[in-house]
């Protein structure tokens, strides 16, 4: 009993202190415009919020053991639906954000129900061609998407093109989302996600129902995913089937993978040092992708838990350290 | 009846290409359960340095294609030494090393040979003419040389020791390992078999379109539908798929632009996968 009740005290304890290290982040990043004022360096960190709203949102779907390899394609749909009910119906841009997620989610709980037969590496494989085929379908439907061409001319999201007041509508944005995809994971649903993960006969063995769980995580991961697309269209104001084509499937996996899947921090992580550090590290555009297959290099061969993990890698290797220590000594 | 003879024969053609530039990862996924992301990249290397052999420095062409097979089946053991070994068995960790290889190989490529188009010279220039149809006689070879590599293929899983070895280890690595088979060896024998026949198909298409750093994408992409849709584990399987594919590339353009076409080949892969999960000959991939 008493230690039970001290568990949960501790337990309490490290959550408050978890929350206190988000809330300094938060204040340290909602000062940086202040002290940077490279319009060029902001831009990327909005792009960073944007992008790790995407990969948290992957995360979700990854958490009931699905391999979503075709998320940025729905990043597509939900930029694509927010910009065409935006500009060509004139529609006011509070309401198509939050449609273009709703979009999204409503072909992702559409595509769910069929692909939730599917396990594992032919889930990844099927939905990587399902991603090729949206991506295609963007492509083909030149009258509405403007085609491989690209869409431009989408209305502005706020009435200004300097990027501070993006820059804080992002990171607001951005923490709200996380807000609500914590509070998903760590409710009873995401419990029973992680359930099917772990083992889905299992799982249904106790009561829960595999294929409609699965289609739940999939619906909300895409309405997230769906609306970061959105925010990204109208920030960007002109958008290409390439930003959503398999190429930007893989990377959006691999950001979520660098950091570590098995942490809600390490997507977090993960998309922040392989968008922010290629790019302030290198005068040089050319030598970008080597900075970033260094880092996957990296982590491959150093970190297999992913950049999450090290924490815990680098007690392990000081323990062994002083281990060999105390036994040249003792010899 | 002539446009139909003409598609049948544009789609056996087409059919033919896909499974020479698919056999590798085939093979590779099926005997080892190894999923090769940066096959395309391997791919479209071997059609750089055949080009830098028999272009650049004059050498003759077949030369110069069993010199860049020999070349990418030596990176092939060295990617199964420092590469693939960590990786096996795992799509997490397979798609983190594939993606590395791929930035690393295309990025160099595309800096210090890209910038123009390039192209390989025919290798064996001409057509055939048989009643109201010609063919180019290259991409008649190119049926050829798959057939053959896919025949050699099946027949080297089934009835050689080493094909054996390699089911073996991919059914039960710590077994295989118990009973002799020494899988460092085979592995490798398996990758560099697997990056040669990537070799032989990034010469051969090098020859039949241009060449360039992204060459390989396009061709991954389609490698990737026809060893799924034929089945991991059977590379005959691959013979089927590769005809569905190739004939759907062949036909539905005549209906509809380029793009549609994909839509529809990806539509029809992705139906057959959801009542089939293991494609037509396959058996279940963990």
């Amino acid at each position: 009993m008493c230690a039970d009740e001290k568990q949960t005290a501790s337990k309490s304890n490290a959550k408050i202190i978890r929350l206190a290290i988000y809330g300094i982040l938060v204040f340290i990043l909602a000062l940086l415009p202040l002290l940077i004022k490279s319009p060029y360096v902001i831009h990327v960190f909005i792009t960073t919020f944007i992008y790790i709203v995407a990969t948290v949102s992957l995360r979700t779907v990854t958490i009931s053991g699905q391999y979503p390899l075709a998320h940025a394609a729905f990043m597509g749909i939900g930029a694509y639906a927010s910009a065409i009910m935006a500009k060509l119906m004139g529609w006011p841009i509070w309401l198509t954000i939050p449609l273009g997620g709703v979009a999204a989610m409503a072909i992702g709980a559409f595509i769910a129900y069929p692909f939730a037969r599917l396990r594992a590496f032919y889930y990844a494989m099927v939905s990587l061609f399902f991603g090729l085929g949206i991506n295609q379908l963007i492509i083909v439907s030149t009258k509405w998407t403007g085609g491989a061409g690209g869409f431009t001319n989408i209305p502005h999201l706020l009435p200004t093109t300097d990027k501070v007041p993006y820059y804080y509508f992002t990171l607001v944005f951005m923490v709200l989302c996380l807000g609500a995809l914590w509070r998903f994971e760590y409710s009873r649903i995401g419990i029973s996600l992680k359930a099917i993960a772990q083992s889905h006969l299992v799982a249904s063995s106790v009561g829960i129902n595999e294929a409609s769980f699965r289609i739940l995580a999939l619906s909300v991961g895409c309405f997230f995913v769906g609306i970061a697309g959105a925010v990204y269209a109208h920030y960007n104001f002109t958008l290409s089937p390439t930003c959503f084509d398999i190429t930007a499937g893989l990377w959006l996996f691999v950001y979520a993978l660098i950091g570590g899947l098995s942490s809600f921090n390490g997507p977090i992580v993960g998309t922040a040092l392989l968008i922010i550090a290629p790019q302030l590290l290198s005068n040089l555009k050319q030598f970008v992708p080597f900075i970033s297959a260094a880092i996957l290099l990296l982590v491959f061969y150093v970190m297999p838990q992913g950049l999450v993990s090290l924490p815990q890698l680098l007690s392990y290797w000081i323990k062994e350290r002083r281990k060999k220590d105390t036994l040249s000594h003792a010899a | 009846m002539e446009l139909a003879l003409s598609a049948l024969i544009t789609a056996l053609l087409i059919s033919a290409m896909y499974i020479v530039v698919a056999l590798g990862l085939a093979f590779l996924l099926s005997v080892m359960g190894i999923i090769n992301f940066s096959h395309g990249v391997i791919y479209m290397i071997a059609g750089y340095i055949c080009y830098q052999l028999a272009v650049v420095y004059g050498l003759n062409q077949w030369l110069s294609l069993i010199v860049s097979v020999i070349v990418i089946s030596a990176f092939g053991i060295f990617l199964e030494r420092y590469c693939f070994r960590y990786a096996v068995g795992n799509l997490d960790r397979m798609i983190i090393i594939s993606i590395a290889i791929i930035l690393v190989l295309q990025n160099a490529v595309n800096i210090t040979m890209g910038g123009y188009v390039r192209s390989l010279p025919s290798f064996a220039p001409g057509t055939l003419r048989i009643a109201t149809f010609s063919f180019a006689i290259d991409k008649l070879l190119t049926f050829l040389i798959g057939a053959a590599l896919l025949v050699i293929l099946i027949w080297f899983t089934r009835r050689t020791k080493y094909g054996l070895q390699m089911q073996a280890i991919s059914q039960e690595l710590e077994g295989a390992a118990l009973l002799g088979i020494n899988v460092h060896q085979i592995s490798a024998i398996a990758c560099a078999m697997a990056c040669g026949m990537a070799a032989i198909a990034g010469c051969l298409m090098g020859a039949l379109f241009n060449l360039s750093a992204f060459m390989g994408d396009n061709m991954l992409i389609k490698s990737l539908e026809l060893v799924i849709l034929g089945g991991i584990g059977s590379i005959g399987g691959l013979f089927f798929a590769g005809l569905l594919i190739g004939s759907l590339d062949a036909v539905v353009p005549l209906f509809s632009s380029g793009a549609m076409g994909q839509v529809i080949a990806l539509a029809v892969i992705i139906i057959i996968l959801l009542f089939r999960p293991q494609g037509f000959l396959g058996r279940e991939y963990h």
